[in-house]
């Protein structure tokens, strides 16, 4: 419990400083609870999420960083590796692939290559998943630039 | 009457065992969170059975374990009795061999008070911390691993304020805020060797595997709960500049007759190159000895 907030409190020091050292990537810590953190951050260009931002929720549990962080997404997003209604997210590293290498900064850096990457033979969200599968990129990319307007963008006028 | 009571009694337990099921009818709410939590529970159940570090046993137990087994493995058993006084187990979680290394070398600074060895090492996890600066690690993700190997190694120098006994060391490497720390610092060194010189490991890890040198850093040396081999060893020997002898124990005999034990060291390689040519005359004996059986690592003493 102890290790685990010293080492949050690292990494909240981290984020400071470097603030701008990746426009991409916007990571806040909870007010009172270091174990909470929300992330925003900008769907990659020349992807379906390109001009959206998506919210990501963290809950760091007290074995960290021997155990990952809980991360989903709260932001509506249509990926092969993202939970359509829960928003949880497929990706080894917040599995059995995690190490204490990883920060949360840089594991908001791999879910923003996993959008720009997806891994449709190991999907969350079938449909999505089915899509590129069968090589209907059009439908894939029409679906998902789809949800980034209705939830990852600014609602106009 | 009596079967009937027994049909509604299974009845009943077969209902009590379906409740948690029902609860989880609703798949789409089953997330990977929910098989994590129950891979942890497993492991807290196996956790029971087996502490990260046993006790020490004779190797008489080890007999024991194959009563019936393969009667080569038997023979062999005796042969390791010629040789060696008893084991340690450790757990078989995937941090076998660094758990094993972990022990059996603090415990060896811990008997022997070599200052000198201490230094030594000390040196080598220094050039380790800059190894992973230079792989353009982040010194917050590693530090608080590097610093509590180096407490424990202190506690066990003697003499000091908060020198360790060995019933403590037993009790720290059953501790897992202590105990996995010091296993994942091993990793972190692991890695970092493997990934400092890659063009050496290369072609070994092709051979384990298909990945690329980063790869199977990220995925089969800096997770806790990977299984170590040959590269792994290889590199934490080297990293360090610790001698480590392997003892196999597998069911492979030769055919000239009479059953021999094969064993490995690994002698590190790298460091100062005029003190391994003198190694070359004088070999380097190994004080620390692991069994390996397919799959696991324990601690053997040697007699």
């Amino acid at each position: 419990m102890q290790a685990s907030r010293a080492r949050l409190f690292k990494e909240y020091k981290e984020v400071q400083r470097e603030k701008t050292a990746d426009p991409d990537i916007q990571l806040v810590c909870d007010d009172s609870n270091i174990f909470k953190w929300t992330a925003l951050i900008k769907g990659p260009s020349e992807t379906p999420y390109e001009g959206g931002v998506f919210q990501l929720a963290f809950a760091v549990p007290e074995q960290y960083p021997l155990q990952p962080p809980q991360v989903r997404f709260l932001t509506k997003i249509f990926h092969p590796n993202v939970h359509f209604k829960t928003g949880e997210i497929c990706l080894d590293i917040l599995k059995n692939a995690w190490s204490p290498a990883w920060t949360l900064q840089s594991v908001c850096r791999a879910i923003i290559a996993l959008m720009a990457h997806p891994e449709p033979d190991s999907p969350l969200n079938c449909d999505s998943g089915n899509l590129l599968r069968s090589g209907d990129m059009r439908g894939f990319q029409s679906m998902a630039r789809m949800y980034t307007r209705l939830a990852a963008m600014p609602k106009k006028g | 009457m009596q079967n009937q009571d027994g049909a509604v009694a299974d009845r009943e337990k077969e209902s009590a065992v379906s409740i948690p099921i029902s609860e989880v009818d609703d798949w789409a709410n089953f997330a990977d969170d929910d098989i994590m939590q129950q891979q942890s529970a497993i492991h807290a159940e196996e956790a029971k059975k087996i502490p990260f570090v046993g006790d020490k046993e004779p190797l008489s137990m080890l007999a024991a374990e194959y009563e019936s087994g393969s009667p080569i493995l038997l023979e062999k058993i005796k042969v390791l009795d010629q040789q060696y006084a008893a084991i340690r187990r450790t757990r078989g979680d995937g941090n076998c061999f660094f758990r094993s290394f972990m022990f059996s070398y603090l415990e060896h600074i811990l008997e022997s008070q070599d200052r000198a060895e201490v230094d030594r090492i000390k040196g080598n996890v220094e050039e380790c911390r800059k190894t992973l600066q230079s792989l353009g690690h982040t010194d917050f993700t590693f530090e608080d691993f590097f610093s509590l190997f180096l407490e424990q190694l202190e506690c066990v120098l003697q003499g000091k304020e908060d020198s360790i006994s060995q019933d403590e060391l037993i009790l720290r490497s059953r501790d897992q805020s202590i105990s996995d720390y010091v296993v994942m610092f091993f990793r972190f060194v692991t890695s970092g060797e493997i990934r400092k010189r890659s063009e050496f490991f290369e072609p070994f890890i092709l051979g384990l595997t298909n990945a690329t040198v980063e790869q199977f850093c990220k995925s089969s040396v800096e997770p806790m709960g990977e299984e170590s081999d040959h590269v792994h060893i290889t590199a934490l020997s080297d990293a360090l500049g610790v001698p480590i002898r392997v003892v196999y124990l597998d069911r492979s005999s030769c055919d000239i007759g009479g059953v021999s034990v094969n064993h490995h060291d690994f002698l590190p390689t790298l460091g100062d190159k005029s003190n391994a040519k003198g190694g070359s005359t004088v070999p380097v004996k190994p004080f620390i000895t692991l069994l390996y059986r397919p799959g696991h690592y324990d601690i053997l003493y040697p007699k």
